[in-house]
């Protein structure tokens, strides 16, 4: 007998707990559907061209994309080594580090953005803003990728340590057995064997920090042409009365999610133990 | 572990065992350089190496399940030690292919290892271990994971493959029947120390526990 046919002979018994626990399931799903739907059956052609058709719009989206990708890129350049030595090590001090690594996943990002904000008021953050002149990060692009890679760094993290967790710490025994230095076991064995956590991390963090609006009108503000990302025009264009624009970035935003999601369940959170 | 002292000769084929918990594990990894003993020494032909780290021990290593590497073909798992010394491809395929030989896994290169039943993976573990021609082979319980029947086959073959190349041999094992067929000398540990060093023969006469 297979696995599937054994699965569907035992719940063959008690159908009715099985229906009632999914009720709330199919609640929820209706909820998603509808919420979802009502907004993209709003939108209408000539929306989609005024959208298509505002240079503004498109830098909009450019930029969105563009700083998006390099802050979740930037995440898990620092997660993936950050991610093993928290698997891999003990040492004094290691669960306040851990800790503080919770920080800017349960702290509200409004709250990440004014202390960015405070920051860079200082001797020392204004001294780091002008290293280039016209600024760096107030009200520049750098600085949507900074409050991006601040809170999307720590998800990312957690991903990847939970990654090599997952991954047993003797195939790099082994791999050093056999002549390998930390380093080639590092990229040899450990990489590769939680790539589908890289991967899982870097969507992660790109959906966390896509749709990030607060904290980064706080430190950027949203200057048309050079700080205005999605989620700020999605507001921008709803308060001057164009929803309609409004729910065509709101579908991009949708669509994007969707391809994230998809790329995830796809390669994200594969391991080898 | 506590205090230990042993002496294995060139060629010999050694084989540790005893309860578990004993400390077998821990000494073949002392000897790997996996684990750093906190006093003592290693001596590997008259030379200190506890200074030494594993990657420059020149000794083989076959752990307990295999543990081939899952997204390596079994060629490449056997190829990787001469891949990380940077040994060129050409002289690289031909150590495999000789030592796949010998082992009898040739027909395997091209598989994943997934497929693989247990004895196959141990072999591939020991041809892994192998090819890199090492001073010492260290093989931790290396047909643990194989169902009983094939057991006393994969040792036979793996004495019969120690005594060609005359590798000196460290082989942790809990069973008597497995001992009797490989082993020159047995060490039975108990509670982190070497309580008894005998013939295979002698070893019913001592009780291990």
């Amino acid at each position: 007998m297979s696995r599937r046919q054994l699965q569907s002979e035992s719940t063959r018994y008690g159908r009715s707990f099985d229906f009632l626990l999914a009720i709330p399931l199919a609640v929820y799903t209706v909820i998603v559907i509808l919420l979802v739907s009502s907004l993209v059956l709003k939108i209408t052609p000539s929306a989609i061209l005024s959208a298509v058709t505002d240079s503004n719009i498109l830098d909009s989206i450019i930029l969105s994309f563009v700083t998006s990708l390099i802050s979740s890129l930037l995440s898990v350049a620092v997660a993936v080594p950050a991610g093993y030595i928290l698997s891999r090590n003990r040492f004094p001090g290691r669960s306040i580090v851990d800790g503080l690594l919770d920080l800017p996943i349960a702290l509200p990002p409004l709250v990440m953005g004014l202390a960015l904000l405070v920051f860079f008021n200082t001797s020392a953050g204004r001294w780091i803003d002008r290293a280039v002149e016209g600024g760096v990060f107030v009200y520049r692009p750098g600085g949507i990728v900074l409050v991006q890679f601040i809170i999307g760094c720590a998800l990312s993290v957690r991903v990847m340590r939970s990654g090599f967790d997952a991954v047993d710490a003797r195939y790099e025994d082994v791999a050093m057995a056999l002549g390998a230095n930390r380093w080639q076991s590092f990229i040899k064995v450990a990489v590769p064997a939680a790539g589908s956590s890289i991967v899982a991390s870097a969507v992660i963090s790109w959906a966390r920090i896509f749709g990030l609006f607060g904290p980064i009108i706080l430190l950027c503000g949203t200057i048309r042409g050079r700080t205005e990302i999605m989620p700020t025009t999605i507001f921008l264009e709803a308060q001057t009365g164009r929803i309609d624009v409004a729910l065509v970035m709101g579908a991009c935003m949708i669509i994007a999610s969707m391809v994230a999601l998809a790329i995830y369940k796809r390669i994200g959170g594969k391991t080898f133990s | 572990m506590r205090s230990l002292s042993l002496g294995i000769e060139e060629g010999e084929y050694f084989v540790l065992t005893g309860p578990n918990g004993s400390g077998k594990t821990v000494l073949v990894k002392l000897i790997a350089g996996l684990l750093r003993p906190s006093s003592g020494d290693i001596r590997l032909a008259g030379k200190s190496i506890i200074s030494t780290p594993p990657w420059k021990r020149h000794l083989g290593y076959v752990p307990q399940d295999g543990l081939l590497f899952p997204n390596r073909t079994v060629r490449q798992n056997i190829a990787f030690g001469l891949e990380v010394r940077r040994v060129n491809s050409k002289l690289r395929k031909a150590r495999v292919e000789r030592v796949s030989e010998l082992v009898g896994v040739s027909h395997l290169l091209d598989r994943m290892p997934k497929g693989l039943s247990g004895g196959e993976r141990q072999k591939v573990s020991l041809a892994r271990a192998l090819v890199l021609e090492p001073s010492v082979l260290l093989l931790d319980e290396p047909v643990s994971s194989v169902d009983e029947d094939a057991r006393n086959i994969l040792c036979t073959e793996i004495r019969s493959i120690q005594q060609r190349i005359g590798v000196t041999t460290i082989h942790i094992s809990h069973n008597s029947q497995e001992t009797q067929i490989v082993a020159d000398r047995v060490g039975v540990m108990v509670n982190g120390t070497l309580r008894h060093i005998l013939d295979p023969a002698e070893m019913s006469e001592v009780p291990v526990a």
